[in-house]
């Protein structure tokens, strides 16, 4: 019992992306890897699908596609970042598939990036994943290498 | 309560990265401190998502509202990052 013991209440969020999970410390921009918006991790994409890391829902879409907000059933709040930048493609390369509102499952695709594109216009698509309302959350922590979307879990967090 | 207007000059508005920034600036004031646009808000500067919520574009007006002990300093440096950074 002890085993289930030592799980219990643990809250995960899964990598977004298929690729290579990496501390945010390392992410090209100081606004993320100064942690500015939240803490979390970045996804080295290797392909160009994004789902949902949690059951919850999409508050937000940027108009520019290059970014979705999510609010988690388990109460965080998440930031998906496609890329460094790319809010200067203006949605070029995103193709996204939800709406603000909407209710998802972890897993369900929200957006396609074609990422060949985004790295041909000169962008790093790394993508940062971020739980922003720290202060909502505890004992978080991160988990780095290979990742597969909607599968393995990159962050666990408490409430 | 100290208020003041600014006139957003990043032409892609309050996304994720300037939101984040105004909000960590908001969060360093001891003030309550509230932000709106004309027909939205106003809402709580120091929660990411109430900001990017407000959806800000280039071109609006932002009304920031500091309260507190220190709300005249609080909303000078405020405006002075809003002037610098967005």
């Amino acid at each position: 019992m002890r085993f289930f013991q030592k799980n219990k209440g643990k809250k995960v969020v899964l990598a977004p992306m298929t690729g290579k999970s990496v501390p945010i410390t390392e992410v090209p921009d100081a606004v993320f890897s100064g942690k500015v918006l939240g803490d979390g991790v970045g996804i080295e994409p290797s392909g160009g699908k994004v789902v949902a890391p949690v059951d919850g829902t999409v508050v937000q879409v940027a108009e520019t596609l290059h970014a979705v907000c999510m609010e988690s059933d388990g109460g965080a709040e998440i930031i998906i970042h496609l890329g460094i930048d790319t809010v200067k493609l203006k949605g070029k390369g995103f193709t996204c598939h939800v709406e603000n509102g909407q209710h998802v499952r972890a897993g369900d695709v929200l957006m396609d990036v074609d990422i060949d594109f985004i790295r041909g216009e000169g962008y790093n698509p790394v993508t940062p994943c971020i739980i922003t309302n720290m202060d909502a959350v505890k004992d978080v922590s991160f988990s780095y290498g290979e990742v597969k979307a909607g599968k393995t879990a990159v962050i666990e967090y408490g409430i | 309560m100290h208020r003041f207007e600014h006139k957003i000059k990043d032409p892609n508005g309050l996304h994720a990265r300037p939101a984040g920034l105004f909000v960590r600036c908001a969060q360093q004031c001891g003030s309550e401190v509230s932000v709106s646009k004309a027909g939205a808000g106003p809402v709580n500067a120091k929660h990411l998502f109430s900001v990017m919520g407000l959806g800000a574009c280039g071109g609006d007006v932002i009304t920031v509202t500091a309260e507190g002990p220190d709300e005249v300093s609080d909303a000078e440096k405020l405006r002075s990052f809003c002037e610098a950074n967005i």
